[in-house]
């Protein structure tokens, strides 16, 4: 968040924080179900200091929709660590995906 | 073109499809009725033509006049901005989201969204149908959703949700204003007007002769007619208006009380009442005829009667007004310290047509005059096109009329493209004097006549327009052997007619004292003649009397002659 924070960032090791993630989806469609198994499978080989993933149906929970001003499915709001990322889309291009998400398979990919 | 558009107009209301009143004045007058109920409608136009005005107002009005509960949705701005863009009208967004009848639901889409594969819209729909069924709403809109192009790289994908989107808002029985912004020789940017055909509003802010008109068009409406023109729209005081020429009403309530124009002798020219209250007049003639001066002969009569005069001058200041006026002997200072008068001066450049409409109109509702001037209207017109002057001027008296507002209006026809096509309207004005320059004599007159006046009796003749230091007047021209006379012509032959009238006079005074002194003369002699024969007939009365007598001792004689002679023989007669 603060200048200083910055030579910071690049040493860091990004397995110190633990990821909180909230993935909208709707009901049990295809899009949805193959997202959440790409976005498991994402975080289990690139974040191993663990994540914490809410999974809100729009169907069963308009209200948090409203909310959070979601108007696609699939996406994805990366809470922490901050900044804040909005994805959209069903997690084809991973490298999209390990980018936005700031998580070091970027390096290797 | 007028005529037979209000005839479409009039068959409109008469249209069975079910529609829902919008509540923007004139609107659903053209539409007869308003937008087509339970469906999506199309509000197109370049920015900043009052798109998201008229999607708001909708659901306002729906929620105020109609009691349909509706959601607001939009993809441009923060609830905020909502609010502020439209805190000048009176629509009471907080209030009514308070009561829990509109939702205002402001989607500020994410622009640093990263698209890492296939996804849809199916949240916007979910959102959406949640709003609606949680408001209980019966009208929607959505501004704009050209935006929801510019949030996303697939324009494609776009569109078929779009579709989709337009398709369970009509499902769902929901009437809806959908806004979108014009694109290069498209009606919208990504073409969704293809969806959304059932009816299509284009509104346009066109600039001629820098002066910008707003005009709304309903390009499309299916299976309803419609007016087809464009109509000059206008964003007041109570947000839109549509102003369609021949739709505002003519079952207004009409006034058969007359009122004084304030002129002595224009009185009697107009069958010796005046004017009626509420109609329209229009006072034209070239410059320097004394245009103004009627106008404030007309608001000082107001006044006089204690009602409210707004006067609206577009060339002169008030203080010029003042000078001028009381120059003729009107006084209008003391009408505007008691609160009577208001004087609304401004060049007539400062806005626009329609503004200046705006302006005059919420004046107007503010002073709530009886009598309202607008001197000369002519000038505001400066810059528009004919259509527009005949148009707004239409809109002006038809608005002052349904008001039963009396309305004088000064035309200046200098100007004489702009004054004819003034003018061509005054087939919709009531009375209409015209003001004209008498030449005649090296003298230079002003002359007014009657050129119309609806439902009274009128002068036909050109009469003078008099304006001295002790008031104005009008008076009967003088027809000599030359001519119409006026000015000195006129007061030389009134004099010369004044003098012969009196030498006139003196001769039959002179005649009749003549006649009488011979009636004197022929009594004296008829009454020595009287005389003359009574003493006659006393003397041959005297005189029969007396040989009447003698005839009597003649034939006594002659008895006694005879009785003697029978005594005697006659040979004693000699």
């Amino acid at each position: 968040m603060t200048t200083a924070s910055e030579p910071q960032e690049r040493e860091r090791e990004p397995t110190l924080e633990r990821l909180r993630l909230t993935l909208f989806v709707s009901g049990a469609s295809a899009t949805s179900s193959r997202a959440v198994v790409r976005l498991r499978d994402l975080c289990d080989r690139h974040w191993p200091s663990g994540y914490d993933l809410e999974i809100v149906d729009i169907y069963q929970q308009p209200e948090v929709v409203f909310a959070r001003g979601v108007l696609a499915v699939p996406t994805l709001i990366k809470e922490l660590p901050l900044p804040v990322k909005v994805l959209i889309g069903d997690f084809t291009d991973e490298s999209r995906v390990l980018t936005a998400l700031g998580m070091p398979g970027t390096k290797r990919g | 073109m007028a005529n037979t558009d209000s005839e479409n107009l009039g068959d409109l209301v008469r249209s069975r499809l079910p529609k829902s009143p919008t509540g923007i004045v004139g609107f659903d007058e053209i539409t007869g009725g308003g937008l087509p109920a339970g469906r999506p409608s199309l509000v197109c136009g370049p920015p900043g033509t009052g798109k998201s005005l008229f999607a708001l107002q909708f659901l306002v009005n729906g929620i105020k006049l109609y009691g349909e509960p509706g959601v607001f949705l939009t993809f441009e701005q923060s609830r905020a901005d909502v609010v502020a863009d439209v805190s000048s009208l009176d629509l009471d967004i907080d209030g009514l989201e308070a009561d829990g009848r509109l939702l205002v639901d402001a989607l500020m889409l994410e622009p640093q969204a990263i698209e890492t594969g296939e996804f849809n819209l199916e949240a916007l729909m979910v959102r959406l149908a949640w709003a609606v069924e949680k408001f209980g709403a019966k009208r929607v809109a959505i501004d704009n959703v050209e935006a929801l192009f510019a949030a996303f790289t697939k324009p494609a994908l776009v569109r078929s949700e779009l579709q989709r989107l337009f398709r369970l808002l009509k499902d769902q029985g929901l009437t809806t204003v959908i806004t979108g912004e014009r694109g290069d020789g498209t009606l919208t940017r990504h073409g969704i007007e293809e969806y959304l055909s059932d009816c299509v509003v284009v509104l346009d802010d066109r600039v001629v002769q820098d002066v910008a008109t707003r005009r709304l068009r309903v390009l499309k409406y299916r299976g309803s007619n419609h007016g087809r023109n464009e109509y000059p729209f206008l964003i007041g005081a109570h947000g839109l208006e549509v102003l369609p020429i021949t739709s505002l009403g003519l079952n207004k309530q009409v006034s058969a009380e007359r009122v004084s124009t304030g002129v002595p002798g224009l009185d009697d020219m107009l069958g010796g009442e005046g004017v009626f209250r509420g109609s329209g007049i229009l006072v034209s003639g070239s410059s320097g005829t004394g245009k103004t001066t009627i106008g404030a002969s007309f608001a000082d009569a107001a006044c006089q009667r204690g009602e409210v005069v707004l006067f609206f001058s577009f060339e002169e200041s008030e203080a010029e007004i003042h000078r001028n006026m009381s120059s003729v002997g009107l006084d209008l200072t003391g009408w505007v310290d008691r609160g009577l008068l208001h004087f609304h001066c401004e060049r007539p450049t400062t806005r626009g047509l329609e503004d200046h409409l705006a302006m005059m109109q919420q004046l107007i509702q503010e002073k709530a005059p009886t009598l309202v001037v607008i001197d000369p209207v002519s000038s505001l017109a400066r810059g528009a096109t004919a259509f527009d002057v005949s148009a707004m001027l239409m809109r002006q008296v038809y608005y002052l009329k349904a008001a039963g507002i009396t309305a004088v209006m000064t035309v200046l026809t200098d100007e004489s493209d702009l004054a004819q096509s003034i003018i061509n309207i005054s087939s919709l004005v009531d009375t209409s004097l015209e003001l004209v320059v008498l030449t005649a004599l090296g003298e230079r007159n002003r002359g007014l006549y009657v050129l119309k006046s609806r439902g009274t009796a009128h002068s036909n003749q050109i009469r003078e327009f008099v304006l001295s230091d002790t008031g104005v007047e009008v008076v009967p021209v003088v027809i000599g052997a030359e001519g119409l006379l006026t000015g000195s012509a006129r007061i030389a032959a009134e004099s010369a007619e004044r003098v012969s009238a009196e030498s006139m006079s003196l001769e039959s005074e002179e005649l009749a004292r003549a006649l009488e002194r011979r009636r004197e003369t022929v009594d004296e002699h008829v009454a020595t003649l009287r005389d003359d024969f009574a003493a006659e007939e006393r003397l041959t009365q005297r005189l029969i009397t007396a040989s009447e007598q003698r005839q009597e001792a003649l034939r006594l004689d002659r008895l006694a002659q005879g009785r003697r002679r029978t005594v005697r023989p006659p040979e004693v007669e000699p």
